[in-house]
């Protein structure tokens, strides 16, 4: 009788209950695909018209067209120099990156996971996010020297507080229902911390290390620009300093690119191999 | 019946769960404090599908916490198998928990959530593939195995967190209120395959809920708890009613009536407050009960 009963309704059920979030099939998403590069061409497109416009309104001096620019740049590129700078600039970058979210991942997990962490480095955090980034790098020249420590230590001491908070923030907010799970099933401490804690955490930890990227390298540029004698932020206050726009337009292009290719083409493709269990949040 | 196949294969150590005097006590924001459980007693045999059915807010889910070892500070005893629960599951005693929400990981599929476990108690990962593959299909989830679970619907969400307490051969299951988040045709469609599950597999089986018709359907006793403090206040045995058990059963639904009844009766001895929150049935938050508070 049971089984008589149960049949018809497993058939149902199996039915509804079909997954819904499946990748579809392979058209719609080459599709869906080229529709994304299309937008994102458009977008590019834009951007170096609206250039053009500007360009076109303002005397080439203060703002020279796209290809002016690139013509400068090429022209550097092939002489030499600008290389040095780059490298430079993107060995800073590198240290203070690292520098900021190392010592971010330890306030921020202590102050996730300890009170009285939280209740010490909180004033810390709020007085170092409040105190302008220009106050800061000055006081760091000042007390340290006009050296390559004190720049990169000036440029990371702004992000850190900012990145300090998101970490801290998405420590608190893991959810407590799924530790209590691992604890039920026997899990040891060290494997909760890593497979049910860290998880949780790791897109936010992701997001908050893509967004500190993005802003040491523009603390580093300032650091350079205020007390460096080389490095890119160094450049472009040289060019403005002669009135060449160009060739502060052509330094800072150079640099776009690079951090767009790291940001888009490394992190970017990190990101979506890692991730992928997510549902994209744009189906909504 | 239809699971007696793989009964065979599967271990059978149903463990018996004694409670005596277990009184638990929350303390609130404001230095006040909540009873849930007082002096609350009771016992289930090894191999026992009980079922214990209450209103929103009695302490039903802090006495699953009390025995799967998440929640040990309270007074009384609470003993699996002769000896306190601490110990027991030192001693490698397994517990497996179906929570209200399946409670899966998302960032990890089917077969890894159930792998989880496994690890977790113990079993050597030469049989993990066997033993998932065996217990995905005693929930119709064969085919699921590789899928994250935001891919499946709750209900196959559900089945799949079933699956992961069966996978662990626990000596013990604990059970809160696991059907209530889904569709009743869901909810009936699962009850079924639990009953067929359990009847292979005859661990003692602990299963709160405040569903009466689902108490009676599944279980072979009843324990009724009234809220403010919970304590358990009746007991219902419906071992004659033979199992395979099926919804069409008039046996069924005649029990069910004299179990509401009951229910009725015990909750119609508090406050007339109380009882409008019952029969509406809704899930009332547990802070429900701070008017009584303990000096």
């Amino acid at each position: 009788m049971t089984a008589l009963h149960a049949s018809p309704e497993t058939a149902k059920s199996v039915t509804k209950d079909a997954p819904t979030g499946l990748p579809f099939g392979v058209s719609p998403w080459l599709e869906a695909a080229c529709g994304d590069y299309a937008i994102k061409a458009l977008s590019v497109l834009s951007l170096i018209g609206l250039w053009y416009i500007a360009a076109a309104r303002l005397p080439a001096t203060i703002m020279p067209p796209p290809h002016t620019v690139v013509e400068v740049l090429w022209q550097e590129m092939m002489s030499g120099p600008i290389w040095t700078h780059v490298l430079v600039t993107l060995r800073r970058i590198a240290i203070a990156f690292s520098l900021a979210m190392s010592v971010s991942l330890m306030l921020g997990f202590a102050m996730g996971m300890f009170r009285a962490a939280e209740r010490f480095f909180e004033v810390w955090v709020l007085t170092a996010m409040i105190v302008p980034s220009l106050v800061l790098i000055l006081t760091i020249y000042m007390v340290v020297g006009l050296n390559d420590m004190a720049a990169t230590i000036g440029a990371a001491l702004p992000v850190i507080p900012i990145v300090t908070i998101n970490i801290w923030e998405s420590i608190k907010s893991v959810d407590t229902k799924l530790i209590d799970m691992a604890k039920v099933y026997r899990a040891e401490k060290m494997r909760i911390i890593r497979s049910v804690i860290t998880p949780q955490i790791a897109p936010t930890l992701f997001a908050s290390a893509r967004f500190g990227l993005g802003l040491v390298w523009k603390t580093v540029l300032f650091v350079e620009l205020l007390g460096r004698s080389d490095g890119i932020g160094y450049q472009i206050q040289f060019y403005y300093q002669l009135f060449n726009m160009s060739g502060v337009l052509a330094h800072a292009l150079l640099f776009l690119i690079i951090m767009l290719i790291l940001e888009i083409g490394i992190l970017g493709r990190f990101e979506r191999r890692f991730f992928h269990w997510r549902p994209a949040a744009r189906r909504l | 019946m239809t699971g007696n196949g793989q009964g065979t294969q599967l271990r059978s150590r149903a463990a018996s769960i004694e409670i005596s005097q277990v009184t638990k006590i929350f303390p609130d924001s404001r230095g006040g404090a909540l009873k849930a459980l007082d002096r609350a007693s009771c016992s289930v045999s090894p191999g026992e599908f009980v079922c214990i059915l209450g209103p929103s807010g009695c302490g039903k889910s802090t006495l699953l916490n009390i025995l799967s070892g998440l929640d040990e500070s309270y007074e009384g005893s609470a003993q699996i198998h002769g000896r306190p629960v601490r110990e027991q599951l030192a001693a490698g005693f397994r517990v497996g928990y179906v929570f209200q929400e399946p409670r899966l990981m998302p960032w990890r599929t089917v077969r890894e959530n159930i792998e989880f476990a496994l690890r977790a108690s113990d079993f050597p990962a030469s049989q993990w593939r066997a033993k998932i593959d065996r217990c995905l299909a005693l929930v119709e989830l064969s085919d699921f195995g590789e899928f994250y679970p935001l891919q499946l619907s709750g209900g196959m969400q559900q089945r799949a967190s079933i699956a992961r307490a069966f996978a662990i051969e626990p000596d013990i299951l604990l059970m809160d209120e696991p059907f209530s988040a889904l569709d009743e045709l869901t909810a009936r469609r699962l009850r079924q395959q639990l009953l067929t599950i359990w009847m292979a597999y005859r661990s003692t089986v602990l299963f709160v809920t405040h569903n009466a018709f689902e108490a009676t359907f599944l279980s072979d006793r009843i324990l009724m708890m009234t809220k403010g403090p919970g304590r358990f206040c009746d007991e219902i045995d419906l071992k004659f009613l033979t199992r395979p058990r099926s919804y069409e059963d008039t046996q069924v639904f005649d029990a069910s009536r004299n179990v509401v009844r009951r229910l009725f009766d015990h909750v119609g001895s508090l406050d007339a407050e109380d009882q409008t929150q019952l029969s509406s049935a809704r899930s009332a938050p547990a802070l429900q009960n701070s008017t009584r508070f303990v000096p």
